[in-house]
């Protein structure tokens, strides 16, 4: 095989990628097949244009840029005359790909079937099954391949996501139809990201003027003082109100509302992810303006109110489930504030005071827990 | 912009192979071509292909490096020996205490009935020493058998190729010109405002190498690696260890919360005591006793620890005083380190940073890391450090080690995940070895059962984890491990058998 055809091309000359983005789609007498970006960049220039047919293995069909790079200050470099001229056979197209891909800089067809994009730059992805057969298949990947007859050719077809066109276990998972067949890709794309510096939000200091007095500064700073933000949530009360009858009836105790609220609050609070990252610890130590609190966040206290007039609500004592099944003390959860008019059946509203924006996506998150476990799963609260 | 060693106005194609070109310079000036036309020229500010400023770990491998691949070049170090915090108040001395404290502490406990152990401290810093001189100085000789210039004095960049260096002896100052700068100035220990360091009784990490005599109690400020590493010191030797950490857990925020709470559990019964999510206020030195006042983050309530000494161990920070960076308009970031791209490039290109004074944890190995790859973007320009795959160690004991993602971490992406852990009280030789405190624990990827994580408290952890990281620079799964032989009686076999319940079940649990 030593030509195929361009079915598309998903980007047009100037678009930038990110690596594993498709470029194109491409055909060849075996397969239909998406074309993946080794790596981030532009689209410099389009040379073959989609629905062309026989585009040769080994020729030109795009230069790409680096990202960044000034597209119009850039030359593209004329192409090498004896790429397209190859005719003599599959062999020797092979051959030059391979020759191109140990020069670092192309991506080479797999199974010698795909036209090759140029790549200005010196980075290689060659995750392709060229490349790939070189290596000696890791030892669950052997035993997956033999355990399911996977003929060699058909393994040289799995598309690899490993470094450096690896072929791991959860690429012949997803072939076999074991998991899903994007998912090692999209796994690869974290992973990816994962191994590089992350150089995201750098915040400049200003510049600095005379180093003592720098210092002096920070150490005065006042903390910044973010906005005040009331966040607000309808929640129903119906679910605790039936598990609430039916402690009552099996084992005579009224459990009040606030019991749930507390839990339900203790709860929601224990499921954020983890507070402090690094940096924030970082930024508190050196006394920098945080971009999430100025100091550790103290637990959500939610605030209930009806939203329509209450009615009467049962006096009882302030009894714990827990407490009462287990025979342990008096829990020491802080009693919420109950504002007059918690309504056991009409939709209430659950509100907290933010202050920031990474709190104010805490307190958000922790609205939605507080009302799902009130609304859900009452039981499980207590229980 | 596309690479330097593309020749934009050129009709050579793109598919040059790219060490086809020579030198470091831009393809404007070939630079062996200069190296040849100054080397005759003594008194002229000599020309170097790449001036390191800083000898730390990042900085002389990067030096080695560079002159290894036939460039011209000079180190520039103002502490009068090489190796940087690393080798002369870092990871060597410690690691050389912790050691010797280990075996005193062993041996004080298997002989309790049999004799008397005592402890000359003298001896043990004479130890210290020696390692420290005898690893600084293999450098020197490093640096004399590669061809590297050390230059023994304080770096101060005046231009974009010029370096002027204040000698370490004093006498004139000297002027390096350079087609490259890479920036190794390193860090230093954070201070806690309120707290002046004498390093005898207000103590960094580099007082707290080279105390003479063992304080009856010691508070620790901050329970991060150095503070738990040089607390396990004093500990074994007698002391009465405080740690007050601010957040919930120790070993640093990167540390698998999990295995924090295992080592935590180990290090109180070794006689360490903790206090999480407590404050320090401030503190008040008495002349002979400190009073460190600490609150309670979580019920404000307030008291008062008692020291001989106070460790302040709550971070490092970048270290780019005098290094002369807004002289050519460098930045620093609002935490002070230096800016970089992805190639570790400052806004002037053939100016480049490494290693702890800019971004990414700060870590020996890193650092040299990212000293070879930026010689490589130089001769090369393709170099590479998988920041995925960095192994963290604190030598305490057990050790602790890790690579990849915590599992806190993992459950943040959301993403179904396994743990496959296996104790060491399981394995035949940690038996043997009556050492067999801590476990090795698994965290892959639910349905692809790659690696993302992989976690160790126990003996020789911090070797053990080097299989870790090489299975995770290959994307390897647990599977791939666990069909692996490991030898028979061995610790490994415990990293195996972790790795086996990751994907299926262990033999030997
Ligand atoms: C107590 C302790 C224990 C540690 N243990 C470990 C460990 O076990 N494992 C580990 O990986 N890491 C450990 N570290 C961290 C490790 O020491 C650092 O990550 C490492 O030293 C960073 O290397 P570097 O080359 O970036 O900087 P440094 O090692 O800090 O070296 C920078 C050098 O530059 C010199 N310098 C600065 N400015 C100038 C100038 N203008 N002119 C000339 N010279 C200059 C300095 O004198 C210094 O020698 C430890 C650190 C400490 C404090």
């Amino acid at each position: 095989m030593t030509e195929g055809t361009i079915s598309s091309w998903k980007l047009k000359e100037g678009d930038t990628f990110a690596a594993g983005d498709v470029l194109m789609e491409i055909e060849t007498d075996k397969a239909q097949m998406d074309v993946e970006a080794p790596d981030d960049g532009i689209i410099a220039k389009i040379m073959v244009k989609a629905g062309t047919k026989a585009v040769q293995v080994g020729s030109r069909i795009a230069v790409l840029a680096e990202p960044g790079d000034d597209l119009a200050s850039l030359e593209i470099p004329p192409e090498e005359k004896k790429d397209t001229k190859s005719d003599s056979g599959a062999s020797a197209t092979k051959q030059q790909v391979e020759e191109k891909s140990s020069k670092k800089d192309t991506r080479s067809p797999r199974e010698g079937g795909r036209p090759s994009v140029v790549k200005s730059s010196a980075k290689s992805t060659p995750d392709t099954a060229r490349t790939r057969k070189a290596y000696t298949p890791s030892p669950s990947v052997a035993h997956l391949i033999r355990e399911h007859g996977i003929a060699e050719g058909d393994v040289s077809a799995i598309s690899a996501t490993g470094p450096k066109g690896r072929l791991l276990k959860g690429d012949v998972l997803a072939y076999l139809g074991r998991i899903n067949k994007t998912y090692p890709k999209e796994l690869e794309g974290r992973i990816h990201k994962l191994g590089k510096l992350d150089l995201s939000n750098i915040k400049i200091a200003p510049p600095k003027k005379d180093a003592g007095k720098a210092t002096k500064q920070a150490a005065e700073k006042k903390p910044i003082v973010y906005e005040e933000k009331e966040l607000k949530l309808e929640v129903s009360f119906g679910e605790v109100l039936k598990v609430q009858n039916k402690l009552q009836a099996a084992l005579g105790v009224h459990l009040p509302l606030s019991s749930f609220i507390n839990k339900a609050t203790t709860k929601a609070n224990h499921s954020l992810p983890p507070v402090a990252s690094a940096s924030d610890i970082f930024d508190e130590l050196l006394n920098l303006p945080s971009t999430t609190f100025s100091s550790r966040p103290a637990k959500f206290q939610p605030k209930i109110t009806a939203s329509s007039p209450p009615p009467q609500q049962s006096p009882a004592a302030d009894a714990d489930i827990l407490d009462i099944l287990t025979g342990a003390a008096p829990a020491t959860t802080p009693a919420i504030k109950r504002t007059p008019g918690i309504a056991a059946t009409d939709p209430n509203v659950i509100s907290l005071t933010v202050k920031g924006a990474k709190e104010e996506e805490r307190g958000r998150l922790f609205l939605e827990k507080v009302k799902g476990y009130l609304e859900k799963d009452p039981g499980g609260l207590v229980l | 912009m596309l690479k330097s060693f593309v020749p934009r106005h050129s009709a050579r194609s793109l598919l040059r192979p790219l060490n086809a070109k020579a030198g470091c310079g831009g393809y404007g000036s070939p630079s062996t071509f200069l190296l040849v036309q100054r080397r005759g020229l003594a008194s002229e500010a000599e020309e170097h292909d790449v001036v390191v400023i800083g000898g730390g770990p990042g900085g002389y491998v990067a030096a080695i490096k560079a002159a290894q691949e036939g460039l011209k070049t000079a180190c520039v170090e103002k502490r009068g020996a090489l190796g940087g915090t690393c080798l002369n108040v870092g990871c060597i001395p410690s690691k050389s205490l912790l050691n010797n404290s280990h075996i005193y502490h062993q041996i004080l406990h298997d002989v309790k009935n049999l004799g008397d152990v005592k402890l000359n401290l003298t001896q043990m810093m004479k130890a210290k020493e020696q390692s420290v001189s005898g690893l600084t100085k293999g450098i020197e000789f490093l640096f004399k058998k590669n061809g590297v210039d050390y230059v023994k004095g304080t770096g101060t960049i005046t231009g974009e190729h010029e370096i002027k260096v204040n000698p370490l002896e004093g006498g004139e100052s000297k002027t390096l010109r350079a087609k490259n700068i890479i920036i190794a100035t390193g860090s230093e220990a954070t201070p806690f405002p309120g707290l002046e360091i004498d390093e005898k009784r207000i103590i960094t990490s580099t007082g707290a190498i080279a105390l003479t005599e063992v304080p009856k109690k010691m508070v620790v400020i901050g329970g991060g690696i150095i503070g738990l590493e040089m607390g396990s010191v004093w500990s074994r030797l007698g002391s009465e260890v405080t740690v007050v950490e601010y957040l919930g857990a120790i070993g640093g925020p990167g540390m698998d919360a999990e295995m924090a709470k295992t080592m935590q559990r180990i290090l109180q019964k070794q006689g360490m005591k903790f206090k999480l999510n407590t404050k320090v206020m401030g503190g008040d030195v008495g002349s002979d006793n400190i009073k460190i006042n600490v609150e309670s983050a979580k019920d404000g309530k307030s008291e008062a620890i008692d020291a001989d000494v106070v460790l302040v161990a709550i971070g490092r920070r970048p270290y780019t005083s005098g290094l002369g960076l807004e002289n050519v308009g460098i930045e620093v970031d609002e935490r002070g380190r230096i800016v970089i791209d992805q190639e570790y490039r400052t806004k002037i290109p053939h100016i480049r940073v490494i290693g702890d004074v800019t971004f990414g944890a700060m870590l020996a190995h890193k650092a040299e890391e990212e000293g070879i790859a930026a010689v490589e973007y130089i001769k090369k320009g393709y170099g590479h450090v998988n920041y995925g795959a960095i192994p963290s160690v604190m030598y305490t004991h057990p050790e602790a080690a890790w690579v990849g993602q915590t599992e806190q971490e993992v459950k943040a992406t959301g993403k179904e995940y396994k743990i496959g852990s296996f104790p060491f009280s399981a394995n035949s030789r940690a038996k043997t070895n009556l050492d067999t405190e801590g476990m090795v624990k698994f965290i892959t990827d639910k349905e692809t059962d790659r690696i993302l994580g992989i976690h160790i408290i126990g003996p020789n952890a911090g070797e053990m984890i080097a299989e870790g990281v090489l299975a995770m620079e290959y994307g390897a799964s647990s599977e791939d491990i666990g069909r692996t032989s490991h030898a028979h009686p061995t610790l490994s076999e415990a990293f195996k058998e972790a790795a086996m319940a990751a994907f299926s079940k262990p033999i030997h649990a």
